[in-house]
């Protein structure tokens, strides 16, 4: 595996591939010296400054894509005409005109494309299970939350975080993929209606908190509340069914599982679903099976926070 | 002995006045024939004034005001705050509404980091330090310090001594931090502000609390003596306070008008010893985990 971009979450795969027997990361590309000098420090046998490199490097069937987002589609159409695989971080792209790209090169390709989104592989993902065995009745209303620092916890705040242009938009484009794939997943991805409120606490040229209103035509009306404004942590979602209700939750790591996990003694709540994620792509690629979730659904996730965008209610 | 006024203001609507009534109990008058006014807010972080971390703006707009008002409407005034390693004065300034609240009022916002400056050397407990001293505060008739009161891993206290630190144009801070107390006393040595006005409305002590006071002083000292009282901790025990107070900044006994102070004090309560483990375990993790290079959050 080749890993493009070693920032936070680029780290974060480098130390789970540490942990999984059958992937080995044998090159890194990225250009922060600091960067490269972590992999050289960590054994990676090739460090590159630029990802064509990397990705003319024939050793290499995998890439997991960690960077910027206004870097997504071009690194993902090279990465897929070079005949790797590819897991790629959220949000697909920073709009459904490169989403569409991305899929249809990767189709073309014929590789296998893994969107990165660990909550999958969490304690939210086996919800599923309760909904699709009929445990809660039928589901009337779900909130789906995710609402903490973002950007502005990462010190510094990268500029490209605070340009609409290169991210895509803000709290809704950046935390909303995980919560729009989960509600898909769990109700399918036949929709009535989305709207939207954007909030502006900031004062800066992107939304920092976002309402988000989806009814799915099998019936359950679903919100999806996003934001950085908070310096708490909470992703959750709680569903209410006819017969019962459901939820779950994703907490912050305590100390002593943060002093487990920098000693590598084991994986801890938070980083197992990343080391989940990363199981799955890797044992997709071995046995020769789609991922899930793909790529394609990187594209409806992002075609509903486009529609989300378009369909604001407005205050005036 | 110095004075420090205590200022009930519970909402915005109330600022301009709990200033006022502020400046009136310390006797402060707004000199004659004044110009150019610097002000500095507290813009350390991506985190509003409701987090108890930096200077609400609407305070800093309240005291525009009342300089208009008391001194004269043509005024050259100056919010200064200056770039640091970790954020940017032009994303943090937007970010807090200082930039919103700058076109509202028709003042400038000015980042030390790009102005114009001088080398200085001062002396601190016998050794020389070197700072830029920016134009803007050089030329200020009138340096008002707008601190937000707090506690502060390193420093302790965090209020108008901390503040004033900001003011060093250099964005690479973090140089200074085997120094800091050394570093924060040479800059308030430098540049030693005509007032000092506190936001003391939502304060970040042993949690975040919200006390509606506004805190004003001319000694920093003084005020900063005050607030470790306020936030639960002991100011002949804190360095950077201590150590101000025998290099001349100010004076740590000091006189409380208005409201009472011990009345604040109990809003929050002392450190506890497994606090303090608590706290030092917490700083080894992150010390370590910064040390493997990773970022702690992030799993």
């Amino acid at each position: 595996m080749g890993l493009i971009g070693l920032g936070g979450m680029g780290k974060t795969h480098f130390l789970n591939s540490l942990r999984i027997k059958t992937v080995k990361v044998v090159a890194v590309a990225d250009t922060s010296r600091a960067a490269c000098q972590f992999a050289k420090v960590h054994g990676v046998a090739k460090v590159y400054d630029d990802y064509a490199k990397l990705l003319d490097n024939p050793d290499i069937d995998c890439v997991a894509i960690a960077l910027p987002t206004f870097l997504h589609a071009q690194s993902a159409v090279m990465a897929a005409e070079c005949g790797k695989h590819i897991l790629l971080e959220k949000p697909l792209a920073r709009n459904t005109r490169e989403g569409k790209l991305i899929v249809s090169k990767v189709q073309k390709a014929g590789v296998k494309a893994m969107m990165g989104y660990p909550l999958r592989f969490s304690d939210l993902a086996r919800i599923k299970a309760e909904i699709d065995g009929g445990h809660l009745g039928e589901v009337v209303t779900a909130q789906a939350t995710d609402v903490w620092r973002g950007p502005f916890f990462h010190l510094p705040v990268s500029d490209w975080w605070l340009d609409p242009e290169l991210s895509g938009g803000g709290a809704l484009i950046d935390l909303g993929p995980h919560m729009i794939n989960l509600l898909l997943w769990y109700f399918g991805d036949k929709i009535a209606s989305i709207k939207s409120q954007l909030g502006y606490r900031f004062n800066m040229p992107f939304e920092d908190y976002a309402l988000c209103m989806i009814k799915f035509k099998q019936g359950t009306l679903a919100t999806v509340n996003v934001g950085w404004y908070c310096q708490q942590n909470t992703i959750s979602i709680e569903l209410f069914g006819t017969m019962k209700r459901a939820s779950a939750a994703l907490t912050s790591a305590k100390s002593w599982s943060r002093i487990l996990h920098t000693l590598r003694v084991k994986p801890f709540a938070e980083s197992l679903a990343f080391y989940r994620e990363l199981n799955h792509f890797v044992n997709c690629i071995i046995a020769d099976r789609d991922p899930s979730p793909s790529a394609a659904d990187g594209l409806k996730d992002l075609e509903v926070i486009s529609v989300a965008y378009k369909n604001q209610i407005r205050e005036d | 002995m110095s004075l420090v006024s205590l200022v009930k203001a519970d909402s915005s609507s109330a600022f301009k006045k709990a200033i006022e009534r502020s400046l009136s109990l310390i006797g402060f008058h707004f000199p004659e024939g004044l110009q150019r006014i610097a002000v500095k807010p507290n813009m350390c972080l991506f985190m509003d004034y409701s987090t108890g971390q930096t200077t609400d703006p609407k305070i800093v707009a309240a005291l525009i005001d009342c300089i208009r008002e008391k001194a004269s409407r043509e005024l050259d005034i100056s919010i200064v705050e200056s770039d640091t390693e970790a954020r940017k004065f032009e994303h943090v300034s937007t970010f807090l509404g200082y930039k919103k609240m700058s076109q509202e009022e028709r003042v400038a916002l000015v980042n030390l980091s790009e102005d114009r400056s001088q080398e200085v050397e001062v002396k601190v407990a016998d050794h020389s330090y070197q700072f830029l001293l920016p134009d803007t505060i050089r030329n200020a008739d009138l340096f008002v310090n707008v601190p937000k009161m707090k506690l502060h891993p390193r420093a302790k206290v965090s209020c108008a001594l901390k503040n004033v630190y900001g003011c060093n144009p250099c964005p690479e801070k973090s140089r200074y931090h085997p120094h800091l107390a050394e570093a924060i006393v040479g800059m308030n040595k430098l540049m030693k502000p005509h007032l000092n006005l506190v936001d003391a409305v939502i304060v970040q002590g042993k949690g975040t609390r919200k006390l509606g006071l506004i805190v004003a002083s001319s000694d920093p000292v003084a005020i900063d003596s005050a607030a470790a009282t306020i936030i639960g901790a002991n100011a002949k025990k804190i360095r950077v306070i201590t150590l101000a107070a025998r290099e001349g900044v100010g004076n740590m006994n000091y006189k409380a008008a208005g409201e009472s102070l011990e009345s604040f004090a109990k809003r929050f309560p002392k450190r506890s010893t497994v606090d303090e483990i608590r706290i030092k375990v917490n700083k080894a993790v992150l010390s370590a985990t910064k040390k493997a290079g990773l970022n702690a959050q992030s799993f």
